[in-house]
């Protein structure tokens, strides 16, 4: 790679009580590019996302956002960096006591002191943006599920960041609402030259829009590289993934006795829970 | 716009009605009078027993109360109580030397104050002056006992 | 043998562990109070404290006023049945009047208040946390606590005061109703006897004081539970609970501390 990063993960350890997530993750996300996550779900790519925001501290390693040490920065600096940051949240997370216009509008109003006019124009564009112009004055219990992530995606770039991440951008939604934010987050990131970080788990969506791929399993990077290099990996770990298999290395089954024994009572008793 | 200024219209009522409540708690539950503390001036009896007698009790004149107690302490002196009354000051220099402070009963069993009744001196009580004259509570249990042992002895 | 010794030690770890916990938990919710609470509000934070007047303060209004009025009537009724035997029925205004002061009106606004407004205030913040949207607002760079917490903490404060003095004024008046206008008590002895015998300084001074104590631990309570909650529709309608039943024990013991201090003579 040509580029400089944008953020390095360095050998990241991170545990939630007795449950190890992470366990010496490395990463290198370059700058003006789309970055994907992926992995199957539990394996904690949203947690990863939060490290990388500064809402959760890793036990050991570092976050490097643009030369800055996330985790080691004041509660100022910290929110002074998340200025250059969006993040779209699964749930879309919009303001419930907001309307949209407000929504849009709300990180224009506490991080700059633009005049109303402005504001407006500022927050009609992004709107025009994802083509909800007219929503405007809908509130949030008024929005389907794919218009309020776009919503969000338009709060998230208000202040036109350097990096937008996004959690699970395609989750849940309808195969039109889909191509439309696959659609928005592409040309997003082409006309602002910005740096996006996509953790998801669908992966025709994802292949067609990440410029290089990381594969996360059992608290590790498993695999990384464009989406042709890992399509033809030989890894079983990542061609189950990639392909979608339903058993191979991750079982299908849930960790258990064997079959015939517990079917024929000869496993001990389970243990009264 | 126009639902918040609703709103905050509400919220000034609200916190109008607040200060009206306190205002309505003090002059009319706890008495409290707006007009600047009366004027009044001090007088001191010392009584051989002051019985239920409290601080803030009432004074009176022919049943008209124009005053109240405003410190009770012992006398070490003479080991007796000492009364601070605050008086209204219209009566400062109208009450003769020789007035009479005694403490009088409400009812058989209600609280207690001092009665004051004027005597004939012409000369007048000023601020700080002491009354001579006092009649200390009456308790009830003395006067039981007196009761019973001038029974005992006819 | 060994393995009641184990059962025993086992015990009291777990009862460590507990103890950890909780003054972990009340380490966090002083952390929690002294974070959010003190700070310059700016003109943005007047705003939104008004709209948390709003919803705090004029939205538990009638409940209230309501219940003021008849806590008045019901101590009326009573009082005169028991003063009429000592035939000191005048003494009603000051039976009333001290009994909603010092006691009544602070005690039983406040647990109004904390199933009106404290368990709504934990329901609404813990649904912000469950759909992300304080974590987002902290991503904008804005700090929730003191964008969403401080305005509710600081309503709380004010608000509860406010209701308080409104439910004595009301309870005051339903004894009037009653005792004179029904009952006929003199009305002037109704009002002579109460001014008489209720200090500004000692009952309703004191009295607000304790108003005051309950606005800061309900609202407090309620805020850091909807704060500190798990993230789940089971974790919000536990934490709901949780205020209700804890700021009412709070309350009453307070309630006991309190005048044990200004009225018990220590």
């Amino acid at each position: 790679m040509t580029d400089t990063p944008f953020i390095e993960i360095e050998d990241l350890y991170f545990s939630r009580g007795e449950l190890e997530i992470f366990r010496g993750v490395n990463m290198t996300i370059p700058r003006g590019k789309v970055t994907a996550i992926m992995g199957p779900s539990g394996t904690g790519k949203t947690t990863l996302l939060k490290l990388i925001g500064g809402q959760l501290t890793p036990e050991s390693g570092r976050v490097l956002i643009d030369g800055q040490d996330v985790h080691r920065l004041s509660r100022k600096a910290l929110f002074t960096l998340r200025k250059r940051m969006g993040m779209l949240f699964q749930s879309g997370a919009l303001f419930s006591d907001l309307d949209v216009f407000e929504n849009v509008a709300f990180p224009l109003r506490v991080h700059t002191d633009l005049p109303d006019t402005m504001v407006r124009d500022l927050v009609l564009l992004k709107l025009q943006a994802v083509g909800l112009r007219g929503a405007r004055e809908l509130t949030p219990a008024e929005l389907s599920g794919g218009m309020a992530r776009r919503v969000a995606l338009a709060r998230a770039m208000a202040l036109d960041p350097e990096l937008i991440l996004y959690d699970e951008p395609f989750v849940g939604q309808d195969p039109i609402s889909m191509g439309v934010l696959v659609q928005l987050i592409k040309r997003l990131n082409q006309a602002l030259q910005l740096t996006s970080v996509v953790v998801s788990h669908d992966i025709k969506e994802t292949l067609s829009i990440a410029d290089y791929l990381y594969l996360i399993a059992d608290g590790q990077v498993v695999a990384h590289g464009t989406p042709q290099t890992l399509d033809i990996n030989q890894d079983p770990r990542v061609s189950q993934f990639i392909h979608g298999e339903p058993d191979g290395p991750v079982p299908f089954h849930y960790p258990a006795e064997a079959f015939y024994r517990d079917i024929l009572g000869e496993a001990r008793v389970p243990a009264s829970g | 716009m126009k639902r918040s200024k609703t709103m905050e219209f509400g919220v000034g009522l609200f916190m109008i009605a607040g200060i009206l409540g306190v205002i309505f708690l003090g002059l009319r539950v706890s008495g409290l009078t707006l007009s600047a503390p009366t004027q009044s001036f001090q007088l001191e009896a010392n009584f051989a027993n002051i019985g239920g007698l409290k601080p803030r009790a009432r004074v009176t004149m022919a049943g008209v109360t124009v005053g109240r107690v405003e410190a009770i302490e012992l006398d070490t002196q003479w080991y007796d109580a000492k009364v601070v009354l605050s008086l209204d000051s219209e009566l400062e220099g109208q009450l003769s030397r020789d007035s009479i402070a005694s403490i009088l009963t409400a009812g058989l069993l209600g609280e207690q104050y001092i009665g004051l009744s004027v005597g004939g001196d012409p000369e007048m009580l000023q601020n700080g002056d002491t009354i001579r004259d006092t009649q200390s509570a009456l308790v009830l249990e003395e006067l039981i006992q007196q009761f019973v042992s001038n029974m005992a002895s006819n | 043998m060994q393995s009641k010794f184990s059962s025993g030690t086992a015990r009291i770890t777990r009862l460590g562990r507990r103890g950890c916990d909780l003054m972990e938990a009340l380490g966090r919710a002083g952390v929690f109070l002294a974070q959010s609470a003190i700070g310059i509000p700016s003109r943005e934070g007047w705003r939104l404290w008004l709209q948390q007047m709003h919803f705090v303060g004029v939205l538990s209004l009638a409940i209230v006023l309501v219940s003021g009025l008849f806590i008045g009537m019901v101590l009326a009724l009573q009082g005169y049945t028991i003063l009429v035997d000592f035939g000191a029925e005048q003494a009603l205004g000051q039976m009333v009047a001290l009994s909603l002061l010092r006691e009544l009106a602070p005690v039983v606004a406040a647990l109004l208040f904390a199933g009106r407004a404290g368990s709504a205030l934990t329901a609404e913040i813990g649904l912000m946390k469950a759909t992300e949207q304080l974590t987002s607002m902290e991503m904008i760079g804005v700090d929730p606590l003191r964008r969403v917490v401080a305005p509710r903490l600081w309503a709380g404060f004010v608000a509860l005061p406010i209701l308080t003095v409104g439910f004595s004024v009301v309870g005051i008046w339903g004894g009037y109703l009653v005792g004179v206008e029904w009952l006929g008590v003199f009305e002037g002895s109704y009002w002579s006897n109460m001014q008489a015998n209720v200090a500004f300084i000692n009952d309703v001074g004191n009295g607000m004081i304790k108003s005051l104590v309950f606005a800061v631990v309900v609202t407090w309570i309620a805020v850091f539970q909807g704060y500190d909650l798990v993230p789940t529709s089971e974790g919000i309608s536990r934490a709901t609970t949780r205020t209700v039943v804890y700021s009412s024990l709070a309350v009453l013991g307070l309630d006991f501390v309190l005048t044990a201090v200004m009225f018990g003579g220590l």
